[in-house]
């Protein structure tokens, strides 16, 4: 094909998309809305995750060390407690500090009741914390088979119902996921049917001029490649806008739950650059494809 | 030139559109195919097009042989023929020489050359001044003679005219048949499809009538033009 026969069917697309403006307005629309609600599902499952994650992470796992361990094999299992992989983080909580932090907590009567007490009864410990708390289980089990544990102290029920809701959540995000992008697909291909269906007459006649199928595809390609390139753009502005407002509302709201703080929402910078990726090559794909599907139909005359 | 042996065609329904049709349209020849609705004029076409491949016999346009014909080298087939249709089947979007330059385009012809030709067809079928119009503020006449541009401009070997009266005013047709004649008298074959007889008797030639799909008459008659210019 000669330069110029391109740049014109180049032209001819871009053309198409202002001469079929209410075609246009009508398939920008429903891409917009399909990017948007398909896009929400994952940034709301990606923060849900997130969320859910920040609560694991503060799973504390206590391994108490045998009374009368030396201190180089305490200094060992400290080693190898850090060694494990599903193990992020390795505090020591030494004797002295716990029966401390203890006797801080205690009002004046308790404390008399260890008035009597000389020696200090507690143990050494190991404070650790595991970074997949579905292996929380072979984690312990793990440790207590290393020399000088005496014992494990594992948070086993808030992991079992962490590890549920993770994958209860997983699973209902999946289906509404892709229950979102089929119902845009159908809605997307049906509306990019209709338009195509509308200059049914049109292609009709560049098939008795002579015109090849690609000749023919290459403008309604442009039209749709347009229209998706635009409405991605357009969808992004709209899920920026949004998600911030959210952010903010919610950021606020959860400042007053400790127990997210931490953590709270993904800000949108962290997620821009993959959401417009996301939505640029979703918009032109889904768009310019079911564009030059729909031609297919009204190509065999 | 066209030639079908011995051809038939049934519709996917069962309705048999043609019955051993054969029959011979010399290079540069002007042939009439008439006959009733129904009676299998436009099937005839469809074939000439290989839009519908014969179910029985042998189809040859333009030294193609259609029943060999690859789907993709359909568009090469078409590039040889200009089609004129009843409702002239022009884009409502392009003005006048974008419609007849576009059968120019689909052939990849180079820029040059289409910015040469076009406007010398334009001028051919007497639309100089409305070369910038867009079909919907043109006449029935004045469309059908841009949907015949669009059938010149590409020079083909072969015109086909289904019907090109069917929507214009009497008087506007007999002007689109004296093109017609005009272009065939340049050497292009021309078949033109119509059921207004007094046009065929006006200007006589080659009639080939078909009656329920099969050719129940087909010879050269005098016309009451030819008479009156002796």
């Amino acid at each position: 094909m000669r330069p110029s026969s391109f740049k014109y069917l180049v032209k001819q697309g871009l053309a198409s998309v202002w001469h079929n403006r209410v075609n246009t307005f009508a398939s920008l629309c429903i891409v917009i809305i399909s990017l948007v609600m398909v896009g929400f599902a994952v940034l709301a499952s990606l923060n849900i995750s997130r969320l859910i994650g920040s609560i694991e992470q503060r799973n504390e796992v206590v391994v108490v060390i045998l009374d009368g361990t030396p201190d180089n094999n305490i200094s060992l299992l400290g080693s190898k407690l850090a060694e494990n992989p599903n193990i992020f983080e390795v505090n020591f909580y030494s004797k002295e500090e716990a029966w401390i932090d203890m006797q801080s907590e205690m009002t004046a009567d308790e404390q008399a009741l260890f008035d009597y007490i000389t020696e200090n009864p507690l143990p050494d410990c190991y404070r650790v914390r595991v970074s997949d708390i579905s292996l929380l289980s072979q984690t312990v089990s793990e440790i207590q088979a290393m020399d000088s544990v005496e014992l494990v102290k594992a948070p086993n029920d808030f992991a079992s119902i962490l590890t549920s809701v993770r994958n209860v959540g997983a699973v209902v995000f999946a289906v509404i996921i892709i229950a979102l992008a089929v119902a845009c697909f159908v809605i997307i291909s049906n509306s990019t049917r209709t338009s195509v269906y509308a200059r049914r007459r049109e292609i009709n006649i560049m098939r008795y001029v002579g015109a090849s199928k690609s000749f023919i595809r290459i403008p309604f390609f442009v039209e749709g490649l347009t229209i998706g390139l635009l409405a991605s753009v357009v969808a992004f502005g709209l899920t920026w806008f949004a998600y911030v407002e959210i952010y903010n509302i919610a950021t606020d709201y959860l400042k007053s739950w400790s127990f997210f703080t931490s953590s709270g929402l993904i800000p949108f910078k962290d997620l821009a650059l993959a959401t417009g990726v996301c939505y640029l090559a979703c918009g032109a794909l889904i768009s310019s494809l079911g564009t030059v599907m729909a031609t297919r139909k009204h190509l065999n005359v | 030139m066209v030639e079908f042996k011995n051809v038939s065609y049934t519709y996917p329904t069962g309705q048999h559109a043609l019955q051993h049709v054969s029959l011979k349209i010399d290079d540069g020849e002007f042939a009439f195919i008439v006959g009733a609705s129904g009676a299998g004029k436009s099937t005839l076409i469809k074939l000439m097009l290989r839009e519908l491949a014969a179910t029985q016999g042998e189809v040859t346009v333009n030294g193609y042989n259609l029943n060999k014909l690859k789907s993709r080298k359909i568009p090469e087939l078409r590039r040889t023929i200009g089609v004129v249709f009843q409702d002239f089947r022009l884009i409502p979007s392009m003005t006048v020489y974008d419609n007849v330059a576009f059968a120019l385009r689909a052939i990849d012809a180079p820029t040059k050359y289409i910015r040469s030709r076009v406007p010398y067809v334009i001028s051919l079928v007497g639309l100089a001044q409305k070369a910038k119009s867009y079909p919907n503020d043109l006449s029935g006449g004045e469309q059908q003679r841009v949907a015949l541009a669009r059938a010149l401009v590409n020079d083909p070997q072969l015109i086909i005219a289904d019907e090109p009266t069917g929507n214009i005013d009497p008087e506007r047709s007999y002007e689109i048949v004296d093109l017609l004649k005009a272009i065939n008298a340049c050497g292009t074959t021309v078949v033109m499809v119509t059921h207004q007889h007094d046009l065929v008797k006006y200007f006589g030639g080659r009639i080939i009538n078909i009656n329920t799909g099969a050719v129940v008459f087909d010879e050269v008659i005098g016309g009451i033009d030819e008479t009156q210019q002796l």
